[in-house]
């Protein structure tokens, strides 16, 4: 059987993966002899829309930044066995290492299985470890496995799982319900593993899921997932609906004594809910504001009863390690840090994906040698992990290994997995004002020293970006960040400070530039900087003048152009039009 | 924000998500999802009538729904433009995207044009940041978008509502 | 049910098991600072100021919400503790607006609480008005006769239309104490054994014996002249102060708390500073500053050429010198006006003020230069002596005018007068009174530190001089002559240092950190516009002839509808803040460093019985969880998120109101004043 398989994870489906496969579904349909179905996200979001041809199951070829116009050359390619026609799309030997180079086990299934169909995940030993788990171990064997295989929570804190899960076991409930709850409120910007998880392999957390849930003893799990992924809710929706047709949720799963059902929640759009308190708030209806620990939500969570709570990815590797053996993923890693890891890949790299390496290796593997480095031959400056509750780790940097203590030990986390990419171009001050933008905006506003301290630090970075920066101001974030991490309620409020703290310590010049010389080292904060256009290069073309939005530009054809400086909004856009590289910025 | 002066809601269109859910402990938020969708937003009576239904003080719905992003309590226009702002978007240039969109509208985040046709709203991360920029607009990604690609994208819209519109 | 104990700062404390390390605290008397705990509602930890550190803990806790584990080491006084509160403090206050008290108070050398009182006038409460002015003032009749109320200036009610008449005012409400059958008057607490010897019997000295005397410390007043009173019996003419209607009936209730008066006695003549210092536990320094400055021209010596203020005293005395038909007086303060005026009452036909600015630099009370001009008086403004010119009996004969003209600004803003060349002028006169200044005279103070203008050099926060158990007060100290009232106010803040370190534990005077508004953010378009109620005075021609008292006083009905001008702005709950209460126990907190966004300041009265101000909420939420948790209603509830989060009776629609039972438990358990109980 030869199958066409295109890949529709949202990144695909944004880069024209849908238009694709309408476009050759009607040119293959009548065709016995070929298969159309999609999978979901490979992780090679630059090269999207991806589609795979197989023959059974063996990839043949690999055809990368497809568009709709190609289909009728893809079908006539598949029926005819010869590839030449689509030969400029192969994806190329340097392109194959992304994959290569990475090991897969949360992932394993991402971009090959497809998502909508139980028994493809079923083929690949899917619910095998399920199985496995329901008629032959006692939960307490379960937790033994999860314990000795070392995994630690996947969502940032990197708690080890067996401990949650055994605290959740052990608790007493009072009406007898006990809660599995997965963490699917993927909020960190920059980061999107969890949802390339839902999206191409829902089975796998459907299975991680039940394995906990024996393990613990839940009746119900549940999943919370942002608003934001409307995909992955669709497919996860349907994958429930089909695992509980083939008995693997509901009751007596897989013919067991063991009945659990599982249901979706769709988060409505803060991300303090990715914090465990605030979630079950969420969840229970109400707003999503930090309660205090304790109690923890294992004694008392959902409905005040026992509760576990774990992330999409914690979830998504339990079925490997039940059906190959805790060992076997101890085995890869550190001391501290067992298994693997997922990343997502972006800002200025050449290849931004979704990367899953082994603990241990280090962030230029990572950035370098997997994701193929800086594009535009720019410079690399530094590494966002953990997204606002991270920080950023400078090139110079880049030998550290991933591992949840070598991570913290920079100023960073390891976090949920985004991985932002930066280049000589961003600027870090603005880096730091981006992030508490975001969590002032986030902020729940319960407790005084996250709500109003968020907010200041906002404002003082504010100030510094637009030149404004008093001496002292430095030190003054230094001390609120201090504050704001001690006594802040919850995790965000607490972590809050990192993306300031780390690039403090790390490029301080570049605080000190924006606050003394009322410069931007990296050109990017507009307020600072200044356009200029060279006399002895402006060739008179006129195109910088028809380009500015704010008609600041004089001057008429063939002659010298000159910017009007009070008149300029920096916008940048006659740099980036002047072809004879006569506007300068300073 | 008076009560008094919105115009009359039709409350049966939801009567029965109200069936399903009104008893349900913890499905305030379900409740508004499912609403807003009926309504495009959240109407004052609609809000009032919810908190009756279930029991609720309108201060606590009110709460509920004004702490959480996705829900709206004013109508949005025909199409919503939500525009990513996560890190990956910033580092390549989200906020000049803003800007020019700012501009060519005519509208600040979360306001609507004066025709009803756009809303912009900055939202959080899409998760598609290897597309970035990118904006979500009716359930349309649009990805590695430059100032003028995103007002192209705008202008192809409006003409296709003006066309529909002629229709 | 099982005790607990647990160490607290290093004293063992115990309590029931289960309840949280602030109650466990509190049950010790230890007090944790903590704004939204209440017993009323669930925990919930949101201040952020009750944090402790515990020596099993890496984390800051919340002690309003953690519970207590026995045997455990708390601290509430770790240098990362007292970071941490103090910067939670901080923020609270940079997001919080409001005036803790109001300008007019702020404003007053001796913080008197113009507010209070003026409120109890508006309500016909003279008594009541008069204890609270003593709180701060013991000479209010007199005080409110001749203060050039700096409180005015800063008076909010100017911005609708003018100050109100606070000094008046206080003087109406003492007058009616001071005339009234059941005259206000204080005990003093029961002897403390201690003894406090104070030189002169001003203002200063009087305000400090007052206080001291109030906490029962052994007083005594020694002063050089035969009355006490200083300056303001010696140095105001009777016509502004009647000094046996009005002032010794003042220092005659001093003296009835107890304090005993000695007069005619002086340090250094009848005894040594030394003696006299051994005889006390503590000394304090009063003497005002006596000698008035000459006027640095040639002739300044001249038989006929008088001290201001040696002029007004010996016309108190009764040994007014012979000073002629013409007389200048040079200088354009308050004493060039009580000199001049009094120069007009002895007769005088013609009285010249020579200054050498215009009017409208002059820093006499524009009452005054008013009124001297009503009585004759002719000013001569940019004029300056260049020299004083004997006549053949070699008395003052005539006076050479330099004409000046204002140039530049000066250090002090005001323009500089500069002379005009070669331009001048002649005045024929009999008598010169030079107005311009006044000395302190240290004399017989030996020992006594000074500063480089000769004046006694005083801590400023504990009022000590370089001796041991000396104080200072007063004109004699730091800056030297200045008005009464600030006297007053550095007498009664003295007292309270004298009397904690008498007790053992001095406590240096610190203004206490209050929250304030600027002016130019209150809107002020609401209020009608009324007009100041005027004091009456006796006519010119008629006053100008003797020495009794220029003003008639308010008349009752004006002074309660003048009352009724005031636009209350200190905050209704300052004595019962606890926010206010809990940031003042801070060092000097500078939540000025924070300033940022803060919320809108408005008031909104959506619930039956309760205004809110938006302005100086906190977001502690006590108000929302108490009428949900603990009342059961939810009418109010939070809206939005983050820092943007408001509190809110829901929509102010009717039907909610109706769930709303005027239960008033929002109002009086929230922290601070953002909640007001409507009368």
């Amino acid at each position: 059987m030869k199958r066409i398989v295109v890949g529709e994870g949202s990144c695909g489906i944004a880069a024209g993966a849908a238009k694709v496969f309408s476009a050759l579904e009607p040119l293959v349909s009548g065709d016995q002899n070929i298969r159309l179905s999609i999978t979901g996200c490979i992780g090679m979001c630059y090269l999207e829309p991806i589609v795979d041809l197989y023959e059974d199951d063996t990839l043949v070829q690999r055809l990368v930044l497809v568009g709709e116009n190609d289909a009728p050359a893809i079908a006539q390619a598949v029926k005819s066995g010869d590839f030449s026609g689509v030969e400029h799309l192969f994806i190329k030997e340097e392109d194959k290492e992304f994959l290569s180079k990475q090991t897969r086990i949360a992932l394993r299934n991402c971009g090959i299985v497809d998502p909508t169909d139980i028994h493809d995940y079923e083929r690949r030993g899917g619910y095998e470890g399920l199985k496995k788990v329901l008629t032959s171990m006692t939960p307490e064997e379960v937790i033994e496995v999860i314990k000795t295989s070392g995994l630690a929570g996947r969502g940032g804190a990197g708690f080890p799982t067996w401990f949650k899960w055994n605290a959740a076991r052990s608790a007493q409930s009072k009406s007898g319900s006990k809660y599995l709850i997965c963490n699917a409120d993927e909020g960190d910007p920059g980061a999107f593993m969890d949802r390339a998880v839902i999206e191409s392999d829902p089975h796998n957390l459907i299975e991680g899921m039940m394995i906990g849930a024996y393990a613990i003893g839940a009746t119900e799990a549940v999943v919370y997932v942002r608003a934001e992924y409307p995909l992955a809710i669709k497919r996860l929706e349907s994958a429930i609906q089909e695992a509980r047709a083939n008995g693997m949720l509901g009751k007596n799963i897989c013919g067991s004594d063991f009945s659990c059902d599982m249901r979706i929640k769709a988060g409505a759009g803060a991300f303090v809910c990715g914090e465990e308190t605030a979630l079950i708030a969420s969840l229970e209806g109400e707003r999503g504001m930090p309660r205090l620990k304790p109690p923890f939500p294992a004694q008392a969570g959902y409905n005040s009863e026992p509760s576990n709570i774990n992330n999409v990815e914690t979830f998504a590797n339990v079925p490997w390690i039940l059906a190959n053996g805790g060992e076997k993923f101890a085995a890869m890693g550190t001391e501290n840090s067992k298994g693997t890891k997922v990343f997502a890949v972006t800002g200025k790299v050449r290849k931004g994906g979704l990367v899953e390496v082994p603990m241990g290796v280090t962030l230029r593997d990572v950035i370098f040698g997997i994701a193929g480095g800086i594009r535009d031959g720019k410079q690399c400056k530094a590494v966002q992990l953990g997204g606002p509750s991270g920080g950023c780790i400078p090139y110079e940097l880049f030998d550290t290994i991933i591992d949840y203590k070598a991570l913290t030990a920079t100023g960073a986390i390891m976090g949920s997995g985004g991985l932002v990419v930066m280049d000589e171009s961003t600027c870090m001050v603005g880096i730091a004002k981006f992030f508490l933008d975001f969590t002032t905006k986030e902020s729940c506003g319960k407790c005084v020293p996250c709500r109003i301290g968020t907010k200041r630090l906002y404002e003082i970075l504010t100030r510094i970006v637009e030149g404004n920066g008093k001496e002292g101001d430095v030190e003054l974030l230094e001390e609120l960040c201090k504050a704001v991490k001690d006594s802040s309620l919850c995790g965000l409020g607490q972590t809050a400070p990192n993306p300031i703290l780390t690039t403090i310590r790390y490029f301080r010049n570049e605080y000190d530039a924006h606050i003394r010389e009322k410069k931007c080292p990296a050109h990017e904060c507009a307020a600072l900087l200044h356009y200029h256009i060279d006399e002895e290069k402006c060739k008179g073309c006129t195109l910088c003048a028809r380009k500015c939005p704010a008609k600041a530009i004089d001057g008429i054809a063939k002659k010298p152009h000159v910017i009007r400086q009070d008149s300029c909004i920096k916008c940048g856009q006659c740099y980036a039009a002047c072809r004879f590289g006569a506007v300068t910025v300073e | 924000m008076c009560g008094c002066k919105e115009k009359k809601s039709d409350l049966s269109l939801i009567s029965d998500i109200l069936d399903e859910y009104a008893k349900v402990p913890g499905s305030l938020i379900t409740i508004l999802q499912k609403a807003q969708e009926v309504y495009g937003y959240l109407p004052v009576d609609v809000i009032y009538h919810i908190a009756e239904a279930t029991g609720n003080s309108p201060a606590k719905v009110l709460g509920v729904a004004t702490f959480y992003t996705q829900f709206r309590l004013q109508p949005v226009g025909k199409y919503l433009i939500m525009l990513c702002q996560g890190t990956a978007c910033h580092v390549n240039g989200s906020e000049r995207i803003l800007a020019a969109i700012s501009e060519n509208l005519g509208i600040k985040n979360g306001e609507t044009t004066e025709d009803g046709m756009f809303t912009l709203s900055s939202v959080a991360c899409l998760g598609c940041c290897s597309l970035s920029p990118v904006m979500m607009i009716n359930g349309e990604t649009y990805g590695t978008l430059t100032p003028d690609k995103a007002l192209t994208i705008l202008k192809e819209l409006r003409e296709k509502a003006e066309k529909e519109a002629q229709a | 049910m099982n005790q607990i104990t647990i160490t607290i700062d290093g004293k063992k404390c115990t309590g029931p098991a289960g309840a949280t390390i602030l109650n466990i605290a509190k049950l010790n008397g230890i007090e944790i600072p903590s704004l939204c705990a209440n017993g009323l509602v669930k925990n919930y930890g949101a201040c952020g100021v009750c944090v402790v550190e515990s020596e099993s803990s890496p984390k800051l806790l919340r002690s309003c919400s953690t519970e207590a584990a026995d045997g455990t080491v708390y601290h509430t006084d770790t240098e990362r503790v007292k970071k941490a509160r103090r910067v939670a403090f901080e923020l609270i206050m940079s997001d919080h607006e409001g005036d803790c008290l109001p300008p007019c108070m702020l404003k007053c050398p001796a913080n008197s609480n113009c507010q209070a009182y003026i409120k109890q006038i508006a309500l016909g409460n003279n008594k009541e008005a008069t204890k609270i002015i003593k709180e701060t003032n013991p000479l209010p009749a007199s005080i409110g006769r001749v203060c050039p109320h700096p409180c005015e200036k800063d008076c909010r009610r100017q911005h609708v239309d003018e100050s109100l008449s606070i000094a008046f005012l206080k003087y109406f409400a003492a007058d009616k104490d001071l005339f009234s059958e059941d005259r206000y008057k204080p005990e003093a607490a029961s002897d403390t054994g201690k003894r406090i010897g104070i030189i002169g019997g001003g203002p200063a000295g009087l305000t400090a014996a007052y206080f001291l005397r109030l906490q029962g410390h052994e007083v005594t007043i020694f002063d050089m002249m035969p009355h006490m009173g200083g300056m303001l019996r010696y140095g105001i003419p009777e016509y502004r102060l009647p000094k046996e209607g009005i002032l010794q009936k003042e220092i005659d209730t001093i003296e009835e708390l107890g304090v005993k008066m000695v007069n005619n006695y002086k340090i250094g003549r009848d005894i040594s500073f030394d003696d006299f210092r051994k005889k006390f536990d503590a000394v304090v320094i009063a003497i005002g500053a006596w000698t008035s400055s000459s006027i640095g021209c040639k002739g300044e010596d001249l038989p006929g050429v008088y001290g201001g203020i040696d002029f007004l005293r010996r016309v108190i005395e009764g040994s007014a010198p012979a000073i002629g038909k013409n007389v200048a007086i040079v200088g354009g303060g308050n004493t060039a006006m009580d000199a001049c005026r009094t120069a007009v009452r002895l007769g005088a036909e013609n009285v010249y003020v020579i200054y050498r600015r215009t009017e409208a630099e002059m820093p006499a009370e524009k009452v005054e230069i008013e009124e001297a001009r009503e009585e004759g008086v002719q000013f001569k403004f940019l004029t300056n002596p260049a020299e004083i010119i004997a006549g053949a009996d070699g008395k003052v004969k005539q006076m050479k005018l330099q004409v000046m003209e204002l140039g530049e600004p000066d250090e002090s803003g005001r323009r500089k007068p500069v002379p005009v060349e070669g331009k001048f002028e002649i005045l024929e006169l009999d008598s010169v009174i030079s107005a311009i200044g006044q000395h302190v005279d240290p004399a017989g103070m030996n020992g006594v530190e000074l500063n480089k203008r000769g004046i006694i050099a005083a801590d400023e926060a504990s009022f000590r001089t370089n001796l041991e158990n000396v104080f200072a007060v007063g004109d004699a100290t730091n800056r030297g002559a200045s008005i009464a009232v600030e006297a007053i106010g550095e007498g009664q803040k003295a007292a309270k240092v004298i009397d904690s370190f008498l007790r053992g534990k001095e406590v240096p005077y610190r203004m206490p950190f209050v929250s304030k508004r600027d002016p130019k953010d209150i809107d002020f378009s609401q209020w009608e516009s009324y007009p100041r109620a005027k004091m009456p005075t006796r006519a010119a021609a008629v006053r100008k002839g003797d020495f009794l008292e220029v003003n008639k006083g308010f008349d009752p009905d004006d002074a309660v509808k003048e009352a009724f001008r005031c636009l209350e702005c200190g905050c209704h709950d300052y004595k019962n803040c606890e926010l206010i209460r809990f940031a003042q126990q801070e060092p000097v907190l500078q939540p000025e460093r924070f300033a940022g966004e803060k919320h809108p300041y408005f008031t909104e009265q959506k619930l039956v019985c309760i205004e809110r101000n938006q302005g100086k909420c906190i977001s502690c939420n006590l108000c929302v969880r108490i009428c949900d948790e603990d009342v059961g209603k939810g009418v109010l509830g939070l809206v939005g998120r983050g820092f943007t989060t408001v509190i809110k009776p829901e929509f102010n629609n009717k039907k909610v109101l109706e769930f709303c039972k005027s239960c008033k438990k929002c109002a009086e358990n929230c922290p601070t004043g953002a909640l007001k109980v409507l009368d």
